[in-house]
């Protein structure tokens, strides 16, 4: 039960990556295999976050006397995780203004029946 | 004080990246606009590079963004390698700038030229940058603007590769984020060179994870054997000024990030042999895969994957004499390969077709650039006098100098690729000279844009290959940045 209490923001967010890859690589529909990649990187994003938590932590910010360095949140994490957030819109706006395309071309979403390319 | 601000490195990623952001304003002002920035942010940054680099040489120039001193806030370090290969990405942009001028004429051609200033901007800031965060945000932003430059011609076969491409891509920098977040967790910091003074044994689990995470997810990129499903249907599908910047550029910089997360950060020594094997097979796939192609830019972007092999090969040789060769492969690939996709560009183009029988007769029809074509297909093959003879060379070289049976054996594999490279390319150069072709369509030489950007990528080609010691000069102390990490942490942390 200990364990569970320290380490829940890990667990979930590597089952959440786990989640993640099970879905591209099993789905076919296109949308499902973006809806993954949007969990994925949902799971990295709640990883990052949680390397920088302490629990009942304070904000960085000397504000108050007799605020001690120790129980500070590190803000470094946060800033990345703002980063990420921004780039994983970015892709996830891109690919889903590829789906549209695709689906005009193709008539269909699945994967499996859009093999024009070969090796 | 003029010379200080013309030194700062920072204006290498910081001009294009501003006028990326600038073209659409200037968009209202005249949509003649728009395909210039590229050239002039280019030419701008070509020249910056090539002021810098002489001094770069003797020290590295180390940017301290807002002040902060490393560890803490973010840095560039321009070192030898990171310069020599800005120098290489703004060169090559300047390059494709000047074909894309005419080349690109139909489609949303403002979004074009932005991108393509993204695109590079990211490239720059790869080479260029410090902390392994910026490495991942300047490695998105190529992703991102090359996954959007694949699908451009909007066709079917582009929006597929795109679509495959984004898939894979995205996986793989979601791979590098999770081992950046480990590293992170365990070490408390983002900057290349404090890691690397913190990492002292690679191979205890919790800093071999998120080495494999980030080899992985950069591998993705590199297009190294087993992660190179995307490649051929990206380059293929893009259009062929963007084909040659992801072929000459983008997966160079991606097999940078390998080169510098393995040898600066982990210090990996041991392990190399685990890469020997995957150089020599990504050879031997790539080449034998272009072999069978009957499409000239799959052809290309096959022969792309079989340089990468044998650039991969070279590094994990591992002695000076091997990054030597490697860096040298890199930039003989980057030229060599953007020479053949620019004037397989306008093959296409004129001919409309992108079988390689199509070619019947060209080289009559548009003599200069069957010409240059010629010329990057010998370098990228070996023959002398051009480039790709003394990089191969030294390659070769180094590896004998091993003097291990093994390496022996495996020479005479990358030997082999280099034969079945040459046979694919003298079989395009016979259809092209010595085939008459029966149709009369009239076909014209490439328009003047299209053939400045090729003869000054031929001259190079030549000029490099006759005179190697010009360039190897350059490679020296870049080779012994990447192999001497305590020197590395010096020049960074102080």
């Amino acid at each position: 039960m200990n364990f569970l209490h320290n380490y829940i923001y890990y667990i979930g967010a590597f089952g959440l990556i786990f989640i993640g890859i099970f879905i591209i690589i099993v789905k076919r529909n296109y949308i499902k295999v973006i809806i993954g990649l949007s969990i994925l990187e949902t799971g990295v994003n709640l990883f990052l976050i949680s390397v920088g938590y302490i629990s009942n932590g304070t904000a960085p910010i000397f504000s108050k006397a007799g605020i001690d360095a120790k129980n500070m949140v590190d803000p470094v994490p946060q800033a990345l995780v703002l980063t990420s957030i921004v780039i994983g819109l970015a892709v996830l706006s891109l690919a889903l203004s590829l789906a549209i395309r695709l689906y005009k071309h193709y008539g269909t979403l699945n994967l499996q029946k859009i093999k024009e390319q070969k090796w | 004080m003029n010379e200080m601000i013309s030194l700062n490195p920072v204006l290498l990623i910081v001009v294009p990246l501003g006028l990326a952001f600038l073209a659409p304003l200037l968009g209202l002002v005249s949509k003649k606009i728009a395909k210039w920035l590229p050239v002039v942010g280019f030419l701008f940054n070509l020249i910056v590079a090539l002021t810098i680099l002489p001094h770069v040489l003797k020290q590295p120039i180390i940017v301290k963004i807002a002040g902060f001193s490393p560890p803490f806030g973010i840095n560039l370090v321009a070192g030898p390698v990171g310069m020599l290969l800005a120098t290489l990405i703004a060169l090559t942009g300047f390059l494709v700038a000047i074909y894309s001028l005419k080349y690109i004429n139909k489609g949303a051609e403002q979004k074009y030229h932005i991108l393509f200033l993204l695109l590079l901007t990211g490239a720059t800031g790869v080479v260029l940058t410090g902390d392994i965060f910026n490495l991942f945000v300047f490695f998105e932003i190529l992703c991102i603007a090359s996954f959007a430059l694949v699908a451009y011609l909007g066709n079917r076969a582009g929006i597929e590769s795109a679509v495959k491409y984004l898939i894979q891509g995205s996986i793989g920098s979601s791979l590098l984020l999770i081992g950046i977040g480990l590293l992170y967790g365990q070490f408390g910091t983002l900057n290349m060179a404090d890691l690397a003074k913190q990492i002292v044994d690679y191979t205890e689990p919790s800093v071999f994870v998120p080495m494999v995470l980030m080899v992985t997810g950069l591998g993705i990129e590199a297009a190294i054997f087993p992660l190179n499903a995307w490649l051929p249907d990206a380059h293929s599908s893009a259009p062929s000024s963007i084909s040659a910047i992801l072929s000459g550029i983008a997966i160079e910089v991606g097999l940078y990030a390998v080169i510098r997360v393995l040898f600066t950060i982990f210090d990996v020594s041991n392990f190399f042999m685990f890469f020997v094997f995957l150089g020599v097979l990504t050879i031997l796939i790539g080449e034998m895969s272009a072999f069978s192609q009957k499409n000239i830019k799959r052809m290309l972007a096959y022969s792309s994957i079989g340089q990468i092999g044998l650039i991969v090969f070279a590094f994990s040789i591992s002695t000076q004499f091997g990054v030597i060769g490697g860096l040298f492969q890199m930039i003989s690939h980057t030229l060599g390969k953007a020479l053949l996709f620019l004037s397989a560009g306008y093959m296409i183009y004129r001919t409309g077709s992108m079988e390689i029988s199509s070619f019947e007769g060209i080289g009559k029809k548009m003599p200069f650039t069957a010409l240059f074509f010629t010329i990057g297909a010998f370098s990228i093959i070996g023959l002398p006098p051009f480039v790709g003879f003394s990089s191969k060379f030294l390659i070769v070289k180094a590896a004998l100098a091993k003097g291990e049976l093994l390496f022996i054996i495996l020479v005479g594999i990358v030997l082999l690729g280099t034969v079945i490279e040459g046979t694919y390319f003298f079989r395009v150069i016979q259809t092209m000279y010595f085939k008459d072709g029966n149709n009369e369509i009239d076909k014209k030489e490439s328009p003047i844009t299209g053939l400045i950007p090729m003869f000054i990528f031929a001259v190079l080609i030549i000029f490099i290959g006759v005179y190697p010691d010009f360039i190897i000069k350059i490679l020296n102390p870049a080779a012994s940045e990447l192999l001497d990490k305590v020197e590395y942490i010096r020049s960074v942390l102080g």
